[in-house]
């Protein structure tokens, strides 16, 4: 066996890896509409798996967007293509938190991705998971 | 085919309570024949304003302004209907006297309840006796907000209520809806009872139930949130009602107990006789300050106004039934034309004494819809105006008046043509003495087949009314409302 050829052999594999590495990273583009307040920010959280949705694990990215402007999205790059499912809020009075009444419901508006309704609770993963794909996405959310 | 493999086959349909629901021939019987059920028949659209045709008397002078009025008018929808009477869409209706006529207008309230049902074409949204179906979404409270209980004037806005949500602002010559009202952000969606207590001075106190606590609110005349305050209680009694002195608000906590948080509502409630029902008594100026009273169990929903005598002793009177059958399946039934025949709810006078023992004295007569004179809210000397309750058959068929010194009760019985909805007070303009004025109500005629506007001298209800007019609808039944003068 020649070394060199073998050395050659590892690197064109590892260059291979690298395109196919490019090609399946895949963006998010999370776009707000239905935006009555103009203030404060949107305060979105996306997750990778039921668990994570659930509580049970790790947020993927977290992020907060001013709600003043015309047009109100948050562009998330570098992500693994897969299924994904978003909460937000929109934290009206800029405080970070999301606003309880003292009973303990929700005083700020609040979504999920694929516009999913909750019932009695957060809208299921089931119904607010939805696919990335390599390349670029967005997701609308219709928010307030 | 057995009796076992038939029921096995409607298992298996997932069809079989609603099989058994329907071949019931007394319900199927009940349903075609009783001439009450019109009162809890569905209207489909808004009645436009017109001019109601006097059947005797005059509308007396000074009696100006508007009944306004809410109850559920809309039960039934092709994919499902609700199970409940108190589940329906809240109808707001507009009696109107000015210069001697009455127009009657009606709108349903724009609730999200409604618009998800409209376009669901079925009753899909959780409520007090209604589970939800698929379709429904429930976001926070005022999603199933049926807007169905009472109205109020509030500064320059009508507020239909509901006893779990916010109320929804309307205008109040259009009656259309503007949305739920906040009364602070930070006390977005909380719950504002349809039973707030107006004081002679116009300042309203009002609570919203959440389990094992109220949220005590505070309004001034011109309705502007004064305080809102979170007051624990000593047990999750269910509250539809409270009533108030002119310096206590009083919390009767009857034995129905909410056990769990459950959908439909009232199907997380157990009826525990043997806790008796507590009566805590909190002084408007300290509402850290209380008293607790013990009574024998009872089941209520409505309260008369109450007073403090120069002792300290506390009296007001309610409607109180046996147990809470009324709200768990009386009031389900109406809707497919059964009646309960349970008994009537009795009115009774509550004594809270000032050693601390308090004492509950029933009375025989049938009764609910306790209203009094609003000049004299929280004070000794007021009068009580009641409905009167047909033993056997649902819903009353008269109206009478109750003085607690002692003064003669007075009764006037409309007949079983009519379904007879809450009288209310309106004040003679100048006079003072307490039931100085009218009692102004409506009934629905059965046999005319239309909604009636009716007007009492109130010191002499046995003379029966001095007004009749009718209108061109048939409005269902009707919960509550308030006199607010022009
Ligand atoms: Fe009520």
């Amino acid at each position: 066996m020649r070394p060199i050829k073998t050395f050659a052999v590892v690197l064109s594999i590892a260059a291979l890896a690298a395109t196919a590495a490019a090609a399946q990273e895949a963006s998010l583009t999370v776009a707000f509409a239905g935006v009555k307040a103009h203030k404060g920010k949107m305060m979105g959280v996306l997750f990778d798996s039921q668990a994570a949705y659930d509580g049970k694990g790790e947020a993927v990215r977290a992020f907060a967007v001013a709600a003043d402007g015309a047009t109100i999205e948050e562009r998330l790059p570098g992500l693994k293509p897969g299924r994904y499912a978003i909460r937000v809020f929109h934290d009206l009075d800029g405080d970070g938190k999301m606003g309880l009444n003292p009973f303990g419901i929700p005083t700020e508006p609040f979504a999920f991705s694929n516009d999913a309704k909750g019932m009695m609770g957060p809208a299921s993963w089931d119904a607010a998971a939805f696919e990335v794909k390599a390349g670029d996405n967005v997701q609308t959310i219709h928010i307030d | 085919m057995d009796r076992r493999s038939f029921l096995n086959l409607g298992a298996a349909a997932g069809a079989g309570l609603a099989a058994a629901a329907w071949f019931d021939p007394d319900r199927v019987y009940a349903q075609a024949t009783a001439p009450w059920t019109l009162g809890l028949a569905d209207v489909e659209d808004d009645v436009a304003p017109h001019k109601l045709r006097r059947l005797h008397g005059r509308l007396p002078a000074g009696l100006e302004g508007a009944l306004y009025r809410n109850g559920p008018a809309k039960f039934r929808r092709p994919g499902r209907s609700v199970g409940h009477w108190f589940d329906g869409d809240g109808m707001v209706r507009a009696w109107t006297l000015a210069g001697g006529e009455a127009t009657l207008a009606a709108r349903f309230v724009d609730t999200p309840k409604r618009r998800i049902e409209t376009s669901a074409k079925a009753c899909v949204m959780p409520g007090f006796g209604t589970k939800a179906a698929p379709g429904s979404q429930l976001e926070g409270p005022d999603d199933s907000n049926a807007a169905n209980t009472s109205v109020i004037r509030v500064g320059d806005a009508l507020w239909a209520l509901w006893e779990g949500g916010s109320p929804a602002a309307l205008d109040p010559v259009s009656l259309e809806t503007k949305g739920f009202a906040v009364l602070r952000q930070d006390l977005k969606s909380m719950p504002f009872s349809a039973h707030p207590r107006r004081e002679a001075s116009g300042r309203l106190w009002n609570f919203g139930w959440w389990r094992d606590q109220v949220v005590v609110w505070r309004l001034s005349p011109q309705g502007a949130l004064e305080d809102a305050r979170i007051v624990k209680l000593p047990r999750a009694s269910y509250i539809h009602d409270f009533t108030a002195t002119d310096r206590h608000l009083i919390f009767v906590l009857q034995p129905w107990v909410q056990e769990r948080m459950a959908m439909p509502f009232n199907s997380g409630f157990a009826w525990r006789p043997e806790q008796g029902t507590q009566v805590v008594v909190i002084d408007k100026a300290d509402l850290d300050k209380r008293r607790v009273f013990e009574l024998p169990p009872f089941f209520f929903f409505h309260l008369g106004d109450a007073w403090a005598e120069a002792d300290g002793t506390i009296r007001f009177d309610a409607c109180i039934d046996p147990d809470p059958s009324f709200a768990v399946t009386g009031a389900a039934k109406l809707l497919s034309g059964e009646a309960s025949g349970g008994p009537a709810p009795r009115l009774a006078l509550v004594t809270l004494g000032a050693d601390g023992k308090a004492r509950l004295e029933q009375t025989s007569d049938a009764a609910e819809f306790p209203r009094n004179d609003p000049r004299y809210a929280g004070l000794a000397g007021n009068m009580t105006v009641h409905t009167v309750i047909e033993p056997g058959r649902p819903l009353s068929r008269g109206i009478a008046t109750r003085d607690w010194r002692g003064g003669k009760a007075q009764a006037f019985d409309f007949g079983l043509d009519h379904l007879v909805e809450e009288f209310v007070f309106a004040p003679r303009p100048g006079g003072s003495a307490a039931f100085d004025g009218w009692l102004v109500g409506t009934t629905l005629n059965l046999k005319a087949k239309a909604s009636e506007l009716h007007v009492f001298d109130a010191r002499r209800v046995a003379d029966g009314p001095v007004c009749s007019l009718r209108a061109e609808a048939a409005l269902p039944v009707s919960f509550h409302g308030n006199f607010v003068r022009g």
